[in-house]
């Protein structure tokens, strides 16, 4: 058996597994991820995409709000081409309680979160749709962040620094020296192949499913699992957050993302067993969109495009409690002092905002546990593609001859990288997805330097079938580039592509109206009624042609 | 405005049927939204590929004998199967005049090659997708070149081949694959990269390019005596330049559907257009009709979008308005309408129940079997549940078939048509 | 910031077809096809305005796009209002020139013959050229001496009283500066019909000027004429009509899809010129007509096509006794206005025109026919045949 030995290894690929991948190899420290399915692809990359300034938390969690609105001028300066600085608004409607406003504003005060009470023609000129009976309005300083990017360019700094990471790629145990824990045991579902990695630290960032890598190690932990669920609108309706102020509740924020907005979220308690498939009923689609109309009037006469769910990953320190009341404060356990297994670490609660915290935190202690005293400097070093203020200007002076919209949004999703992409050559800048922009020397690009193994992924890396077609004809043509690319077989090639729009298919059933249902009826009739993909393995054409 | 037959959707059936009335002397007109799902069709015609059980059907006559027995809702149990076969070759005659080739395997079904190299049963298809010299190609299992222009962005080769290799009828197949360079088209500014299949088709409409690329052809395909390439090759003079193509080459050309827009379904409507126009009919493109109003029981006239309140009055009305795809239906969360008269529609309830949990599901998905109601003669429901007398509805605005799995979407098309044509005929006459 | 109420690009489904029926995308690279430059990058552009594609500003506005689209999505008119919405506004005094017609027109027709004389000269073409970037092989239209409306005060306006019936004629620039003839023609149908005519005040439609990102003033125009032309039709049944085929589709459609003007008060009494006539045969109004023994073609222009007219202007040139017509294929002449006065563009629309110049050239006619005056301009520029209007026929054939 394959054999790696390392100084960390790493068990999540979500935000803070690969923040702290990211901690370690900047303070050169060797580190190993080892990630079941892709970086991004739980709990990180189902959420709503809010860059926090810690209001919504301000009211019922102070020190999560404090903590968040550090968070987000840090990631504000590190994380640039991540997040858009939107700025955010908390409307009053008349059915709510005209009090909490006042509440919200002394407490944000409090927690240091800039507030600024603006009249309702103002708020109006900042977001011409929101609905104009609110009654009231503040300004804080939310954003947008982007999950897939975030957790993409941690990766992809880390491994210009050294560390080295698995995707797809199941912990299959946890190696044990009595009671030291020094490596793991893994299978690469590419591959099909087992391996060992050796290490002196195991970080279990496995966020809900840590609950399934404790019990590996020996350790009891017990994870309450909370989904909340999204639904996103074909096209940014809104350009800045747009909040209900009241107490947290269903359907009460509309977040812009990119291309798209918004709607989240729903929250409901469900059992550990069903954190791997998670569905969505009617009824919650029914509360985002009706509660959506009350912010922004009409949204729900828009194109729907998809709807999903995320879990929370709460862990309880006592008893069992409600999705939402609870902190989603940061739980950092030292398994040597709570259960006296050397050598592990879990850590688990917290949020994607405060991802860079959790992952500091992490790596002190792991650090700690290795001896040295190499100081986090993560708050310093932007990522890469972040390291300066994005003017897409310039880059589309720069590339002049490629259409605007393809550099501006390349340059979008992978900041000052995109130099690295695109070129004046006609066939990298040749569009693969036309939703989305996204040309094939991206796809190349992203398929070569950020661990893409198949479609989904890509998808995460740049969008691709993201858009109001959801694949229509960019993933073939996408599918394609992997065989022609020479990075997959044919046959995987096919494989990939039905996995993708099945992918797809699970994020449209739930919303299937409208434009919705003539573009999966059109979806549909392309790849089944005119390729028969679904036929690949039919047997018994026998006679002649 | 008056007309004997106004017919509302200028897709597949809505043609066929304009063709049938105008020719046999009614006044026509067809009033379309927009291209038909024609651009986006195969280009070969199925009847019925498939039954229940998703086993391939070969003798699709016999099989609808017993099958419409059965399913007495069935858009073929309403035209009957002798009238299902009339309107095919009455098509195949349409097509002729227009002098577009249109080969059957005699009764049988015959298979197409997909874009992702899959098989498909059908009943006509387009000389360049079957004919006895590319049946009898198949049968000695002769050699097989698959090409393809260099970086062309909607066909992969690689991912056709594979899975015909995997097919049993082409397992002892040899097949290899070659790369196509575009030649210079004149305007340098043009990516090539970026072409769909119409830039080709055009290139390949251009008699001047026909020799450079029947020169790489020969040297991209070798010895294999069979050239299988994408479905580019023209759209105007595709028959005389297929032609020229296999004369140069000495090669059998073969055409593979592949993504949209599809250049053998553009054929067909280009075909069935040109053959209403010169019968007569009036084809009024772009406009879309909003209403209209009932006196007595039957429709008098419609109005649209463009003309405003004009009438438009007609003997007969026909609706091919298509499915949710062209905008025959509508749907919202909570339910399904024919957009235009609300017309009483077949479809289930709650939303959950409209689609199967894959989206490859072999089974289909029940949301395309929805439509509006109607009785044996195609005449829709109105709200109290009595057949609007002169409406007529067809193709895949009806109920009760579905079109991918049973691989009979082109057929019901033109079969509903055709009956709906001859009723039109028999009540003007 | 978009308007919720007003999203059709919401309902694209990415099919293409558009693309495949675009004229300006099937001769150059340099635009990406409508779908690309509509819908899909309109979702990018309400995101970030900077990732607007230069390659817009080739959108001739021919609407064929949107008579193909399945989904009703306005595709045309979304390409038009992004060029004046994100587009920095930069001063041309080419295009300012080119888009105010009614401006250049009042002025050029009391030194028509001067105008006319110079900007035929090589050595002025070619200034025009360099400095102006109007192309030197592009032919100018020439000017008339005076206006249409003198001339109809003077000569035709006191005999319109005798007539129980009267029709108010929106005769737009052409008809005042260029070409009193189609006027004149149309007076000389009308008449024979037993219909008079009146003219009412009116401004340049606005058709060039929303072309040229001059929406304020095009909303104006609208504004101006909406008003004027409502006082003309008070009476339901009265009727409003129009010669060229491009105003009548700005005053219905324009105005209300791209200007966001209510135009309904005169929506339904507008019409061009062979719908009006084509009411009036059907009706039973069709005097007797003398033979035309011409051969001609019949050239459908894109926003006749758009309207849904052109069964109206076949049906009626088909009743012409001795007009042998050959409709050509349905195809964008390139020039879409003021686009082919360009030097930018002067090429493309060269090529546009392409096919249908060599559909023309194979079936010889004596004469073209067409409803659009640029399109006019065009082909008599293009190939060596000149055009006529459908009124121009009729007015031969109700000739005493």
């Amino acid at each position: 058996m394959k054999r790696i030995e390392t100084d960390v290894i790493i068990i999540g690929g979500g935000a803070t597994g690969c923040g702290t991948l990211r901690d370690l190899a900047l303070r050169g420290i060797k580190a190993v991820l080892i990630e079941k399915n892709d970086i991004a692809s739980g709990t990180t990359g189902r959420n709503h995409g809010l860059l926090h300034s810690g209001a919504r938390y301000a009211v019922n969690d102070l020190e999560s709000a404090m903590e968040c609105i550090a968070e987000n001028r840090i990631l504000k300066k590190i994380a640039r081409h991540c997040i858009e600085d939107t700025g955010g608004l908390f409307v009053t409607l008349p059915e709510d309680d005209p009090g909490y406003h006042q509440k919200l504003v002394e407490h944000c005060r409090y927690a240091r979160i800039d507030c600024e009470e603006i009249s309702i023609g103002k708020a109006l000129r900042i977001e011409p749709n929101l609905n104009p009976a609110a009654l009231s309005a503040l300004r804080v300083p939310d954003g947008t962040i982007d999950p897939f990017r975030l957790v993409s360019s941690n990766v992809l700094d880390a491994q210009e620094r050294g560390a080295r990471i698995f995707t797809h790629t199941f912990v299959t145990a946890v190696i044990q020296e009595g009671s030291r824990v020094t490596g793991v045991r893994c299978h690469d579902t590419g591959t099909r192949e087992d391996f060992e990695v050796y290490g002196q630290v195991v970080i279990n960032a496995s966020g809900v499913w840590g609950q399934r890598i404790c019990a590996l190690a020996g350790v009891e932990l017990k994870m309450f699992p909370s989904k909340g669920a999204m639904v996103i609108i074909d096209y940014r309706i809104n350009n800045v957050v747009v909040n209900r102020c009241r107490v947290p509740s269903d359907g009460d924020i509309i977040v812009p993302g990119d291309t798209v907005s918004l709607i989240g979220t729903t929250s409901k308690k469900i059992d550990y067993s069903q954190i791997e498939e998670l569905s969505i009923d009617d009824s919650e689609i029914e509360v985002l969109l009706a509660d959506g109309e009350k912010l922004i009037p009409n949204i729900s006469r828009t194109r729907v495009l998809r709807a999903y769910s995320g879990v929370r990953p709460l862990i309880a320190v006592s008893g069992d409690v409600d999705g939402r009341e609870i902190s989603r404060g940061i739980v950092l356990i030292d398994h040597a002092a709570r259960d006296g297994v050397e050598g592990f670490i879990t850590i688990a609660g917290g949020k994607l905002m405060t991802y860079r915290l959790m992952a500091q935190m992490t790596t002190d202690l792991a650090c700690k546990k290795l001896d040295s005293s190499r100081k986090c400097s993560t708050h310093r070093e932007p990522l890469p593609g972040s390291e300066l203020k994005s003017m897409p200007g310039k880059h589309i002076k720069f590339f002049s001859g490629i259409p605007q919209s393809v550099v501006g949004s390349t340059l979008y999703r992978h900041g000052e990288r995109v130099r690295q992409i695109l070129s004046l050559s006609k066939r990298n800048y040749a569009l693969i997805c036309e939703c989305e922009m996204v040309c094939e020397g991206e796809v190349e690009y992203a398929i070569r330097h950020l661990n893409v193994k198949d479609l989904v992924d890509l998808r995460r890396r740049t969008r691709i079938g993201m858009g109001p077609c959801q694949g229509e004809l960019c993933s073939y043509r996408a599918a394609g580039l992997f065989a022609r690319l020479n990075v997959a077989t044919s046959a995987e090639s096919n494989g990939m592509l039905v996995d993708f729009l099945e992918e797809r298919w699970k994020g449209m059933k739930p919303i299937l109206w409208g434009d919705g249902l003539r573009e999966a009826e059109f979806t549909h009739w392309i790849y089944q009624g005119l390729f028969g993909l679904g036929d690949v393995n039919l047997p018994g054409e026998e006679e002649s042609l | 405005m008056n007309y004997d037959c106004l017919i509302v959707g200028g897709g597949f059936s809505g043609l066929t049927c304009g063709i049938r009335c105008q020719g046999a002397g009614l006044s026509t007109a067809i009033i379309s939204a927009g291209m038909s799902a024609l651009h986006f069709s195969s280009g070969s015609i199925d009847l019925v590929g498939y039954d229940h059980e998703r086993k391939i059907v070969y003798r699709p006559f016999e099989y609808l004998e017993k099958f419409t027995g059965a399913a007495p809702d069935h858009p073929y149990a309403h035209c009957g199967v002798e009238t299902v076969r009339e309107s095919l070759f009455f098509l195949k005659d349409v097509l002729a005049a227009e002098e577009m080739e249109i080969h059957n395997n005699g009764d049988e079904n015959h298979f197409h090659v997909t874009g992702m190299g899959t098989l498909k049963p059908t009943f006509f298809s387009q000389r360049s997708v079957f004919n006895s010299a590319i049946s009898q190609a198949f049968a000695r299992k002769a050699k097989i070149a698959v090409l393809n222009f260099e970086g062309y962005r909607d066909f992969y080769p690689e991912l056709a081949i594979t899975n015909l290799l995997n097919n049993s009828l082409f397992r002892d197949v040899e097949i290899s694959t070659g790369k196509l360079v575009f030649p210079d088209y004149g305007d340098p500014q043009k990516n090539p990269f970026e072409y769909r299949s119409i830039d080709v088709a055009r290139i390949f409409d251009t008699i001047q390019y026909l020799d450079e690329i029947a020169e790489q052809i020969k040297r991209e395909a070798g010895d294999a005596e069979f050239v299988a390439m994408p479905a580019f090759i023209g759209i105007q003079n595709y028959k005389k330049h297929h032609q020229i193509l296999q004369m140069l080459t000495g090669k059998l050309i073969y055409e593979i559907p592949a993504l949209p827009p599809s250049i053998l379904g553009m054929r067909l409507d280009d075909a069935l257009k040109s053959r209403f126009a010169e019968l007569g009919g009036v084809l009024i493109a772009g406009d879309m009709v909003k209403g209209g109003d009932f006196r007595g029981g039957l429709l008098d006239h419609v109005h649209t979008q463009n003309y405003g309140t004009a009438r438009l009055r007609a003997k007969a009305f026909v609706l091919s308005t298509g499915s949710f795809f062209s905008g025959g239906l509508v749907s919202d969360a909570r339910g399904i309408r024919e957009p235009i008269f609300d017309l009483r529609v077949s479809a289930t309830s709650p939303r959950s129940t409209w689609h199967s949990p894959q989206f490859l599901d072999r089974k289909g998905h029940p949301f395309l079997e929805f439509g509006v109601e109607t009785n044996g003669r195609l005449n829709p429901l109105d709200a109290g549940g009595n057949p609007v007398e002169n409406i007529f509805c067809t193709g895949a605005l009806l109920p009760h078939y579905n079109p991918i799995r049973e691989g009979s979407g082109g057929g019901v098309a033109v079969a509903t048509g055709f009956h709906a044509a001859n009723q039109i005929i028999k009540a003007c006459g | 910031m978009i308007d919720l109420e007003n999203i059709s690009f919401d309902h694209c489904i990415k099919c293409t077809v558009c693309t495949i029926y675009c004229p300006v995308a099937r001769v150059t690279h340099h635009f990406p096809g409508p779908k690309q430059s509509g819908p899909d990058t309109e979702r990018l552009r309400i995101k970030n305005p900077e990732l607007l594609d230069d390659s817009l500003r080739y959108c001739t506005n021919c609407k064929r796009c949107e008579i193909a689209c399945p989904s009703n999505v306005k595709i045309a008119d979304i390409i038009q209002s992004s060029k004046w919405k994100y587009f920095k506004k930069k001063f041309r005094i080419r295009d300012y020139f080119l888009s105010h017609t009614d401006l250049m027109g009042s002025v050029a027709v009391n030194y028509a013959t001067l105008v006319n004389f110079f900007t035929g000269l090589p050595p002025v073409k070619f200034l025009l050229d360099a400095v102006f970037l109007i192309p030197s092989k592009r032919t100018f239209p020439k000017y008339a001496r005076g206006t249409f409306r003198k001339w109809f005060r003077k000569y035709a306006q006191k005999k319109q009283a005798a007539f129980g019936t009267r029709v108010t004629y929106f005769h737009g620039c052409f008809v005042n500066y260029n070409d009193h003839s189609l006027g004149k023609d149309l007076v000389t149908v009308l008449n024979a019909m037993n219909i008079g005519v009146d003219i009412t005040r009116e401004r340049c439609c606005g058709v060039p000027l929303i072309a040229n990102g001059y929406i304020g003033k095009a909303r104006k125009n609208a504004r101006y004429n909406i008003a004027s032309l409502q006082k003309a039709v008070v009476d339901p049944g009265s009727r409003i009509v129009t010669t060229s085929s491009s105003c009548a589709f700005a005053l219905k459609y324009e105005y209300a899809n791209l200007l966001e003007m209510d135009n309904s008060s005169i929506f339904n009494q507008l019409n061009y010129i062979t719908r009006f006539i084509y009411d009036q045969f059907q009706a039973g109004n069709a005097p007797p007509m003398k033979p035309v023994t011409i051969r001609a073609a019949y050239h459908s222009p894109c926003h006749l096509e758009r309207m849904g007219g052109v069964i109206h202007t076949i049906d009626v040139l088909r009743r012409v006794p001795g007009l042998e017509l050959q409709i050509l294929h349905s195809e964008c002449c390139g020039i879409a206005g003021t686009y082919g006065f360009k030097k930018e563009y002067y090429d493309v629309s060269q090529k546009v025109g392409g096919a249908l110049f060599k559909r023309i050239e194979r079936v010889r006619p004596d004469f073209v026919i067409t409803d659009c005056e640029t399109c006019k301009w065009q082909i008599e520029m293009s190939t060596p045949y000149k055009v006529l209007h459908p009124v121009n026929i009729l007015a031969r054939a109700f000739e005493r």
